[in-house]
């Protein structure tokens, strides 16, 4: 409990002193909070009060976005999307925090209906207040002139673009194309048009469009990991029990970090070492102040 | 009208609405349906409990008489409802006679031949067909556009009206909105049966519809008569009040369809049904010699007629998963579109021309537009006679519809020598049925570059074809399924394990990981 307290301190701490937690991350790199414990909804409270709580992010009446991947037909122990337990307590925390309305989408790869059910967000949102758990529609990807460098403007979802605060929250899972899928890949689920297309430029492509749009806070679910076969995987013997939650607000830094637990170094994802060099986040893990919670 | 709206109901009911089961769909109405019944018996030579109803409407129809047409026919019904609205001109004398025997008869002797062209004429199948191609998505289409419209004059704002409008879409409207060839003949086939109203009511029923004249021969058995048996010298008020029996003075007693109306008008109070075993003396029971042997006989050269089929086109001819055998699925396939209703991502579509004139209207997996969804088995719980088989999900996963074939002039890592792999991405297969190989080598700009150049797995490929459909080059794909003869099941190692590795000694997958998976 002397540590809950401490937390509560640290993250209160954080809300009335904002100026001097942005003092001490500008001295010593971004934070980033891994919480590890088996009662999923418990670590992930955790993991956000080690990183100053939902209210630094969220204000009273905001509306806030919370981007699962629920984006595979599969169910929630076959970890190819965000275990629901997980994006349920972001939802609760934000609201808890003064949102004003929460929704939760993705642009899902099977059909959406069998995904928001099988993936267990249905069940885990239902009955809520103030939540919308929703289907993309068409009609609002928006042309967005991103710029990049090999993306010169690409449609984006604008629910997502608009939203006063934007929160990332994928599965960490193994990519047969890019080793690893996580908060930088993740945005790919607001992203319109032919985005497979994207594959054959995939590091730049995303760090393009994470240029645009930036992930205010990011929380990696790695309570069970798929190692193989991903992002799909299907067979339980590809998926590990690792009862890990990360958040931080530098997606680059939670994502470096959640390579580590694949056995990789940062270094070997493309697609984190291009949004770095994008200015995206801190990549090297020696400068990021890591917090177990 | 209580069998319309059941019907109306169970149709909108026939889509995936969050449970992997379907508990009650439109089925029942073709379950129920003899003509289905007859057609499958002359065509498979076996009984199916799943049309077990039919009987019982057969049998019904022995003691009542045709009152599935009067009562549960929801095209009768429809028929109904516009009529009183259309002006009648007289009767058109080339339907009378003999012609509906000339429609049944052939449909029934090409069934004896396995060319089961039933479902074409069947008014159920018709009706539906119309709905779902039809007015459905048009209906559909028109509420979508409606609500983008509206999104595109007030934006976001729109959301204020999104609960009402998520009731609808969960409740109301078909999910996506799928146009379907044969849209304009499935539709035009229904309009002519409404069109033929303005000249006597119930004119397709009366004239034409094959299950009708079927329950009409088994009606004649019926003790269950109209008295009197024929219009009242000083009244003949019924022959304007009845929709179908009185051509001529007598009541025709295989066309009545104890809808009751006469009983009702009738201000003598002289009508009245009741039983009697009293055998009919109107006409005889069958239409002449002639008219049954030539019937018999145009089926004959209707079924050697229509089998033609283009082998190009069948190289495409991916039926539903789970049709084991196209002759089979044939015999069975009533054409009544349901499959095509219920499929998730709109993966079945009509057959034009692929299964030459005898397939017409039958359901093809087309993997570009959609592709077969992995965990869903909802086209062979609504398939009325089972010619798609319901098969619990474990089979249904390993059930093949064809396999997937790269064409490497085409995929972007051998034809562009860019990376992407999205086909592999998406197979479903849980050990992968499209895995790649990672190779260096000199891209078309002289640089070097790490590709991963996909392959396939045949053994592993249930033909699902969402490789083809999310495939991101334009138009054609990269990667195609084609039809193949051998449809043995997947083994069951390739859906992967349900236990978790540390259960599991040796993990099924191990033996065929991926080279370059670094984490084994």
């Amino acid at each position: 409990m002397k540590r809950r307290a401490f937390l509560k301190l640290v993250g209160l701490s954080a809300v009335f002193h904002h100026w001097l937690l942005r003092g001490v991350s500008a001295a010593e790199g971004p934070l980033l909070a891994v919480a590890e414990g088996k009662d999923y909804a418990q670590v992930t409270r955790n993991a956000i009060a080690a990183i100053g709580g939902m209210k630094r992010f969220v204000k009273s009446g905001d509306v806030v976005v919370v981007k699962p991947n629920m984006g595979w037909d599969r169910n929630s122990e076959q970890a190819a999307n965000t275990n629901p337990i997980v994006v349920r307590t972001v939802v609760e925390e934000a609201l808890r925090a003064g949102a004003k309305k929460v929704k939760v989408f993705d642009r899902s790869c099977n059909d959406e209906r069998r995904c928001y059910v099988n993936s267990g967000m249905v069940a885990a949102l239902k009955g809520m207040k103030n939540v919308e758990l929703k289907y993309i529609e068409n009609e609002r990807f928006k042309k967005v002139e991103l710029k990049g460098k090999v993306l010169s403007e690409w449609e984006l979802y604008d629910e997502a673009l608009h939203a006063d605060v934007f929160i990332n929250v994928p599965v960490a899972k193994h990519h047969q194309l890019t080793k690893v899928s996580l908060g930088l890949k993740n945005v790919m689920g607001v992203m319109g048009g032919n985005r497979g297309a994207i594959h054959k430029n995939i590091d730049e492509a995303l760090s393009d469009v994470n240029g645009a749009l930036k992930s205010h806070l990011v929380v990696i679910d790695a309570t069970r990991v798929l190692t193989a076969h991903g992002p799909q995987g299907g067979s339980l013997a590809d998926v590990k029990q690792l009862h890990k939650v990360m958040a931080s607000s530098d997606i680059v830094a939670a994502d470096a970090y959640a390579t580590t637990l694949f056995g990789h170094r940062p270094e070997d994802i493309s697609i984190t070492v291009a949004a770095h060099k994008r200015g995206l986040g801190e990549i090297n893990l020696k400068k990021v102040r890591i917090v177990r919670a | 009208m209580l069998f319309l709206l059941v019907f109306l109901v169970l149709f909108v009911q026939t889509e995936y609405r969050g449970s992997d089961t379907i508990s009650a769909a439109v089925n029942s109405f073709f379950r129920a349906d003899p003509l289905v019944l007859v057609s499958y018996l002359a065509a498979t030579r076996s009984f199916t409990w799943l049309l077990f109803p039919a009987l019982l409407t057969l049998i019904f129809t022995l003691l009542l008489g045709r009152f599935f047409c009067g009562w549960i026919c929801p095209l009768g019904t429809v028929l109904d409802l516009v009529t009183v609205r259309i002006k009648k001109t007289l009767p058109l004398q080339v339907l009378k006679g003999n012609l509906k025997y000339w429609l049944l008869l052939p449909l029934v002797s090409s069934a004896l031949f396995h060319v089961n062209l039933a479902g074409i004429l069947d008014p159920i199948a018709i009706l539906l067909r119309a709905l779902t191609f039809f007015l459905y998505p048009l209906f559909g289409g028109a509420v979508r556009s409606g609500w983008v419209g509206l999104y595109r004059l007030i934006g976001e704002r729109r959301d204020h009206l999104a609960p009402g409008f998520d009731l609808l879409r969960d409740h109301l409207l078909p999910f996506r909105e799928t146009f379907y060839p044969l849209a304009f003949l499935s539709a035009l086939l229904f309009l002519a049966i409404v069109f033929l109203e303005r000249y006597e009511t119930r004119n397709w029923c009366r004239n034409l519809c094959p299950l009708g004249t079927l329950l009409g021969l088994f009606s004649r058995f019926s003790p269950l008569k109209r008295f009197p048996a024929q219009l009242c010298s000083d009244c003949k008020a019924c022959r304007s009040t009845c929709p179908t029996s009185f051509d001529g003075d007598a009541l025709l007693q295989e066309e009545c369809i104890l809808c009751m109306e006469c009983l009702g008008a009738c201000r003598q109070k002289r009508v009245q049904f009741s039983w009697s075993l009293q055998k009919p003396g109107t006409g005889a029971f069958l239409p002449e010699r002639r008219v049954l042997l030539g019937g018999l006989l145009s089926g004959v050269l209707l079924s050697g007629s229509f089998r033609f089929r283009r082998p190009e086109a069948e190289a495409r001819l991916l039926r539903p998963p789970g049709v084991k055998s196209e002759g089979e699925f044939l015999n069975k396939c009533v054409r009544c579109g349901e499959c095509m209703k219920v499929c998730l991502t709109g993966a079945l579509y009509p057959a034009i021309s692929q299964a030459g004139i005898e397939g017409i209207f039958t359901p093809v997996v087309t993997p570009r537009l959609g592709y077969c969804e992995y965990n869903c088995t909802l086209c062979g719980q609504v398939c009325p006679t089972a010619a798609i088989p319901n098969l619990p999900v474990s089979q249904k996963r390993r059930a093949v519809i064809g396999k997937a074939v790269f064409d490497k002039n085409h995929c972007l890592p051998y034809a562009r020598k860019t990376n992407c792999i999205v086909c592999e991405e998406h197979c479903p297969i849980p050990q992968k049925a499209i895995r790649s190989e990672i190779v260096e080598e000199i891209d078309l700009n002289g640089k070097p570059i790490r590709l991963q150049k996909p392959y396939l797995v045949e053994e592993l490929c249930n033909g699902c074809g969402i490789c083809e459909n999310v495939c991101p080059l334009e138009g054609k794909s990269g990667i195609e399924v084609f039809a193949v003869k051998d449809k043995t099941p997947l083994k069951e190692v390739a859906l992967g394990s349900a236990q978790p590795a540390a259960v599991l000694p040796s993990s099924a997958g191990k033996a065929e990981q991926n080279q370059d998976d670094p984490y084994r």
